[in-house]
């Protein structure tokens, strides 16, 4: 055959691909019956289409839509992330805050009074609660062997994204079948009941977005008590520390002086105490942090914890901000 | 077949609403439906497994992200195809890894039996039996490196139609081209894989 002709190959492939009107169509078939040369053109045309449309269908990889959520949870919250443009405006920041802390210190003595005071009413801390009692009830099924046990109450702006993120973080850490989740409108709850070590890979892994949320409140569970410790602004090594305590007595100090500590920081003006927590400003009083461990994020396999073995029981609440 | 089934799709117009009030389940139900389809056409047009993972995870978080900006002037399935093909083109163009891998594509990997079976395919007059071919392992490695030294219009536009199965009008609001560039274009590109083919030989 000479060169092929571009109008003609135009046709033969619109005719294969059945996008001819009746009469164009009844044109190439004439062409095609008179002209060998055309018919053997349209018969390559058609092997072509026949080896591109016979390759093999290739299925997505199976945890796409998990990969789609982590994927718009991570953006969602890194949206939210503030940024810092000027980073001298940053620094006479940091030196007004030094001069503000000495004020603070002074304010301190008159403050502790009123905070321990807040700390040690249970009604007050409970009343602050946005789950129902019904809720509660049906998700902290607490056995004997537990040695802690408690409640960590989160807001978040971005509830979809951040439920997105810590399905993510319980199912990379293979905590799905220790957890058991409820999803309302405005709130989700997971209650976990598994092993210190499970918690402390699963804390490790909230760290990375703790700081997106608008508050953090762990309810330490003091029946055997009778009195409640709250722990507002409470951090992800904070909860590790006082989950990681030897017994439940210990725990419950280790709340109490934590309590107090972000209590003065949240009241302090300034909240220099909150900077010197988070080891980014003022060392006004260092406070030793916990290690946690687990805190890769990629997936292990995970051996099952024996029940015995799944001694804390920690429901944590992500409420959606108004 | 796909073109038949991407029709004026009511399903996915009542999805596509119920994500954007928020519907997560409505999305997942979009993801589920397409993620196939979008990851074999972009699987086709970029190769690599790993990059089309990548692209495709990107191709439905754009959606997400732009589903309240979505007017219905054309229909769902041509316009998340629309941007999975925008995102594996500006990926194909950006990527240099790619371009050497198209460069050499087309000299390993292909064996005697490939050759032969390519000869035999090319001269023979009978009409070849698909499902045969689809279990030649050789033809069809010939054929992704036959697609791969195309350039990247022309690979686009002949996956959308013989491997997706859109008509001409589909990948027209896809490509955001007239239908004559689609025809044209698709006929180039045929001419041209069988110049290629011929090549091989």
């Amino acid at each position: 055959m000479n060169r092929p002709d571009p109008n003609i190959d135009e046709l033969l492939s619109s005719f294969i691909d059945g996008e001819l009107t009746d009469s164009q169509r009844a044109d190439v078939e004439r062409l095609i019956a008179y002209n060998p040369q055309v018919a053997q053109r349209l018969q390559q045309f058609q092997k072509i289409k026949m080896m591109v449309s016979s390759l093999p269908h290739v299925k997505s990889p199976r945890e796409m839509v998990e990969r789609i959520k982590a994927s718009l949870a991570a953006e969602a919250l890194s949206a939210e992330q503030p940024i810092y443009l000027d980073e001298r405006k940053g620094m006479r920041q940091l030196l007004l805050r030094r001069v503000v802390a000495v004020a603070a210190m002074i304010a301190l003595v008159a403050i502790l009074g009123g905070v321990v005071y807040s700390i040690l009413v249970p009604e007050t801390a409970f009343e602050r609660a946005t789950m129902t009692a019904a809720d509660v009830e049906s998700l902290s099924d607490i056995t004997t062997t537990v040695v802690f046990s408690g409640r960590l109450e989160l807001k978040a702006g971005a509830l979809p994204a951040v439920d997105a993120f810590i399905n993510r973080a319980i199912e990379d850490n293979g905590l799905s079948d220790y957890v058991t989740k409820t999803a309302q409108p405005s709130n989700r709850l997971y209650s976990l009941n598994c092993s210190r070590g499970d918690l402390n890979s699963l804390l490790a892994d909230l760290q990375g977005i703790w700081q997106r949320f608008g508050s953090t409140t762990l309810y330490v569970d003091t029946e055997r008590f009778n009195v409640p410790v709250v722990v507002n602004a409470v951090t992800a090594e904070q909860t590790a520390e006082i989950i990681n305590q030897d017994n439940p007595e210990k725990s419950i100090e280790a709340a109490k002086d934590f309590a107090i500590l972000n209590n003065m920081a949240e009241l302090m003006p300034g909240r220099q105490i909150s900077a010197a927590i988070d080891n980014k400003g003022v060392d006004l009083i260092p406070i030793p942090k916990p290690v946690l461990t687990g805190g890769d994020r990629k997936k292990t396999e995970k051996t099952v914890t024996p029940e015995s073995k799944r001694d804390v029981s920690l429901t944590i609440v992500v409420v959606g901000s108004e | 077949m796909h073109a038949e089934m991407a029709q004026v799709d009511i399903a996915d117009a009542i999805l596509v609403e119920r994500c954007k009030r928020g519907d997560s389940a409505a999305m997942e139900r979009l993801i589920l439906k397409y993620q196939n389809r979008i990851y074999n056409v972009i699987l086709k047009m970029c190769t690599n497994p790993h990059d089309a993972a990548e692209l495709t995870q990107e191709t439905f978080v754009k959606i997400i992200q732009s589903i309240a900006k979505f007017e219905s002037k054309s229909s769902f399935y041509t316009w998340a195809f629309r941007i999975a093909v925008n995102l594996t083109l500006n990926f194909c163009q950006r990527n240099a890894r790619f371009e050497l891998r198209s460069l050499n594509s087309g000299d390993c990997g292909r064996s005697r039996e490939g050759t032969q079976a390519l000869s035999e395919l090319l001269s023979d007059d009978s009409s070849p039996d698909p499902e045969k071919m689809a279990q030649n392992k050789e033809l069809c490695e010939i054929a992704v490196q036959s697609l791969m030294k195309l350039d990247d219009e022309q690979r686009a536009v002949i996956i959308l139609r013989d491997i997706e199965g859109m008509n001409y009008a589909q990948i027209a609001d896809v490509l955001q081209v007239k239908l004559g560039t689609v025809r044209s274009r698709l006929s180039r590109a045929r001419s041209r894989l069988r110049e290629i083919m011929e090549a091989m030989l």
